[in-house]
């Protein structure tokens, strides 16, 4: 121990001395390593994650109803054209992929696309359809010339939902995109792809050298692995650090991945474009929101202008620089060719032809706001939101493109010219199918690409007339005591209520005596009709109101038969699809079905309806509505369609003219249009003048089909005067032919009908 | 039996072509599609408009429907209701005034055991049934099966009273 303790004083220096000198190094080279490794780790993890993990969260899809095509299908060539064009069709002279169409006046000849519909795939055909007229008159595989009874176009994509700032894609298969985008991306992007392991130093060296030259960057080393490795996990900082880290990332992607596996997660992942909130990401979703086309179906010149985007998206931006897209396609161009990825002749026709980008709104939820709104609160009310942004649902709505179009258009046309006057002229409306509650077409305002107030869900107004209906049945669903004919007293009318008088007036303000009860609906009269409504009492019309599905708060007050209530749009197609069904309720509906992510059925929303008015008094109020068709306050649609059509509907028009309703529906098709202003200030227009010219020019482009209900057992119909409402006979000039329940009131015996009494007689001496 | 509902159907065309109307005081009709109505003014309500006549009845749509109708049926063999269900609801998208297509989903609602649906189904299918008694019969029957799934008794006897008095 001595010597030692001896040798201590120099020992322990010297031992310090090689502590120092060995041990710290190796102790700090082991923590380095430590956190090097650690952090390579870490980064190895993160890479392990983002691959393998759920790559990517995708928002559920939206989508308009597909065209069914069949023999006898009621559709004029340009419409079928607009559908096609909407679609990405290419005209063509001779079809040869999928989503090319040839014409040949009223024949067309395509090859439709293959898609996953709730019950099945409808595989790509090939199809003739012959038109003739407003018809499709033949449907023919035109291969071998077969009849084909049903064949259903892929539905338009109206929407998607996601949160705000979201990414958007359609993952793509590295076999479902086409060899010429990858060679001219490798070429252009990263000659060496396929040789390094990640990082390229030639790459950088050149780059570097190129960029000292000319003074600026100009050339980016950076592999297709970099470039992915950045939009992946890395923000858009430039730092050395941040370089560091994108070499060392993308040597561990290199060694853990395939080429192929990071060639297609960077297909899928590359930022194109900005589309509102949403981020447009991967060459897919890129190819579907400019071209409107599957990424299989472009161009080589396409193909190399989304290739030329890569380098800076904003920049070559080609809706906004549509020159400096050119060029820099041009360039992509250039280069495939000097690569022998295209021969001389492509390179040529590829370099003459034009962008061919479809509208920045074509494709996305621009195009029919206030629809997909109304799809947006149906699924918030069914799913989870994180459910809805992030599971790539798909989501099979209702909407018609065909009737949407023309509703737009419609409204449009009648408010544009008022604008002038009234800049605050607003308009709203709703198509429906009569028979199974689907919402066709939806209008929140008089702006299609404005996505602001929905006025079809959300503008609760006065609905003045339109309430008269429910008046009406409650009247009809009284057989013994009420008929069409039965007579109303339109005299002037003095109702005594707790705050004083009541005593409403006509629209022309005169009165008209004795009306028929049919006739007082037809014209509108606000006295007869008061009258009725006061014979009926307030509870029983809000019984029936109640029993029609009307959930707004109704004031038990007599005004009540004249409309003194809010509704909506909405609302007041819910109630008239009760008339339109022949007295069946039927829930609207806006979306039919939908599939997971993988394209299994998740949910599907069923037709259903339920019986609220009996086939009786149903049958008489869709009469009642007709007369105001034949000769009431809508008598001037008749200079438009034809009266065989038996068009049936209500007018609307509230105090001051501040409100303008229709609701009307042919035999198959609910309509329900509002014009009028925000402020709620008067704009001049009735029911008539304004939002039945709207519904007018709506069904002009729709067609009209025959209302024309089975008559129910136990009617019989009956000529009536129209002079005194009583039974006709040869002897009366001027009548009309009224359906009676046979069980119910008949009315007397008419002054002109002479032969009346000898009618009777043979039945006394039965 | 295409034949004769075709015979039928023009025999309606026919009958309609004879029945008296009042003389109109209405533009000549329009037909085809040469003169399309979308180009018209805004504000053109005038007598020169023309008129908009019903759309021609589809009858060859009833292709379609049968390849619907066969498909639903081989879904039904599969016990696949809902595909079925979806398949009568695209029939009735073309054809929605067939009564025997109400029928079927009816009857598919009650093998699904929603049988409150089926008997409204049933319901529909009646207003549309016109004179066809035997249609009429079965949906009652429908019903009755319907009713006495919800325990409801004597609405079942009702039904089925009023379906031997549609089969008479």
């Amino acid at each position: 121990m001595p010597p030692k303790k001896r040798k201590a004083p120099r020992r322990p220096g010297k031992r310090r001395k090689i502590k120092r000198s060995r041990f710290p190094w190796i102790k700090l080279s082991l923590i380095l390593l430590l956190i090097v490794g650690g952090y390579i780790g870490w980064l190895d993890f993160q890479v392990y994650r983002q691959f393998e993990g759920k790559r990517w969260s995708l928002p559920a899809r939206v989508y308009a109803r597909p065209l069914e095509l069949y023999a006898g299908l009621s559709l004029r060539p340009a419409q079928f054209t607009n559908e096609l064009r909407a679609l990405g069709y290419r005209f063509v002279s001779t079809p040869r992929r999928a989503g090319e169409v040839s014409r040949d006046g009223n024949r067309y000849q395509l090859i439709t696309r293959p898609f996953t519909f709730w019950d099945g795939r409808e595989r790509s055909q090939t199809l003739r359809v012959t038109f003739s007229g407003q018809q499709v008159t033949r449907l023919q595989d035109d291969r071998n010339g077969a009849d084909v009874a049903l064949a259903r176009l892929e539905p338009l994509e109206i929407g998607s939902v996601h949160t705000a700032r979201q990414e958007d894609r359609i993952l793509l298969q590295l076999s479902e995109v086409p060899d010429t985008l990858t060679e001219a991306l490798i070429a252009i992007e990263d000659r060496s792809f396929y040789q390094h392991s990640g990082v390229s130093p030639r790459a950088i060296a050149r780059a570097f050298w190129v960029n000292v030259r000319s003074g600026e960057v100009v050339q980016g080393g950076s592999t297709l692995t970099q470039q992915l490795v950045k939009n992946y996990f890395l923000t858009n900082v430039r730092s050395l650090w941040r370089k560091v880290n994108e070499a060392l990332t993308a040597l561990l992607l290199e060694r853990r991945y395939t080429k192929d596996e990071i060639l297609e997660a960077y297909l899928n992942e590359i930022y194109l474009a900005q589309d509102g909130q949403r981020a447009i990401h991967g060459f897919g979703l890129g190819s579907l929101f400019f071209f409107q086309r599957p990424i299989e179906e472009l161009s080589t010149a396409q193909l190399a202008l989304l290739v030329g985007m890569v380098k800076g998206p904003s920049y070559y931006d080609p809706r906004r620089h549509p020159e400096r897209a050119k060029q820099r396609r041009d360039l992509v161009l250039r280069v495939m060719y000097e690569q022998t990825l295209i021969d001389q002749a492509e390179y040529q026709k590829s370099r003459n032809e034009p962008l061919g980008l479809v509208g920045a709104v074509a494709g996305t939820s621009k195009q029919f706001p206030a629809f997909v709104d109304l799809v947006r609160r149906q699924l918030r009310r069914d799913y989870r939101e994180e459910d809805l942004v992030s599971e790539g649902l798909k989501i099979f709505t209702t909407l018609d493109p065909q009737v949407q179009w023309a509703l737009q258009k419609s409204l449009d046309e009648r408010v544009q010219p008022l604008l002038k006057e009234h800049p605050e002229m607003q308009g709203a409306g709703l198509v429906t199918h009569s028979a199974n509650g689907e919402v066709l077409a939806l209008a929140g305002g008089r702006q299609a690409g404005f996505a602001g107030f929905n006025r079809a869900l959300d503008a609760r107004r006065h609905v003045g007339s339109l309430i008269k209906p429910a008046v009406y049945l409650t009247a009809l669903e009284q057989p013994k005591r009420y008929s069409l004919a039965t007579l109303l007293d339109d005299g002037p009318l003095e109702h005594q209520q707790t705050d004083g008088v009541w005593s409403p007036n006509n629209y022309d303000h005169k009165f008209h005596d004795q009306v028929m009860l049919y006739q007082g609906l037809a014209n509108s009269y606000n006295v007869a009709t008061a009258r009725l409504g006061l014979d009926l009492g307030a509870d029983a019309v809000i019984r029936t109101l109640r029993r029609l599905s009307v959930s707004s708060p109704l004031n038990p007050y007599p005004s009540l038969f004249l409309g003194a209530t809010d509704l909506s749009p909405l609302d007041v197609t819910s109630l008239y699809l009760n008339f339109a069904s022949g007295g069946f309720h039927i829930p609207l509906r806006a979306i039919r079905s939908i599939l997971d992510g993988e394209g299994e059925p998740l949910q599907r929303y069923d037709l259903e309806v339920a019986r609220v008015i009996d086939p009786q008094p149903a049958y008489l109020i869709n009469r009642a509505l007709q007369s105001v068709v034949e000769e009431g306050t809508a008598r001037s649609l008749n200079y438009r369609f034809s009266r065989d059509l038996g068009l049936a509907g209500k007018t609307g028009t509230t105090n001051d003219l501040r409100d303008s309703w229709y609701a009307g529906y042919d035999g198959a098709q609910l309509a329900v249009v509002w014009m009028g202003r925000d402020d709620n200030q008067p704009m001049g227009l009735t029911g008539a003048s304004g939002a039945m010219q709207v519904w007018s020019r709506l069904y002009a482009q729709t067609g009209a089909v025959r209302n024309q209900p089975a008559l129910p057992d136990g009617f019989a119909l009956h000529g009536v005067d129209r002079a005194s409402g009583g039974l006709a006979d040869s002897g009366c000039a001027d009548t009309v032919q009224l359906p009676f329940i046979e069980t119910g009131a008949l009315p007397p015996p008419a002054p002109c009908a002479s032969g009346g009494a000898r009618k009777w007689v043979p039945e006394w001496l039965q | 039996m295409v034949t004769i509902k075709r015979a039928f159907f023009l025999l309606i065309l026919l009958l309609g072509a004879c029945s008296t109307r009042p003389p109109s005081q209405l533009p000549p009709v329009v037909e085809g599609g040469s003169q399309s109505t979308e180009s018209l003014p805004p504000g053109e309500e005038a007598a020169a408009a023309p008129v908009i006549e019903a759309s021609p009845e589809n009858r060859a749509s009833q292709g379609a429907v049968v390849a619907l109708l066969d498909r639903a049926d081989h879904y039904q063999r599969l016990g696949d209701n809902d595909s079925a269900s979806a398949t009568l609801e695209r029939a009735l998208r073309i054809d929605p005034r067939n009564a025997q297509l109400w029928h079927r989903l009816a009857a598919v609602r009650l093998q699904q055991g929603k049988v409150a649906q089926a008997e409204q189904l049933a319901f529909k299918s009646n207003t549309l049934s016109g004179g066809d008694k035997s249609l009429q019969a079965r949906n009652w029957a429908l019903v009755a099966r319907a009713r006495w799934a919800q325990d409801d008794a004597a609405g079942a006897r009702t039904a089925e009273r009023k379906a031997a008095e549609a089969r008479r």
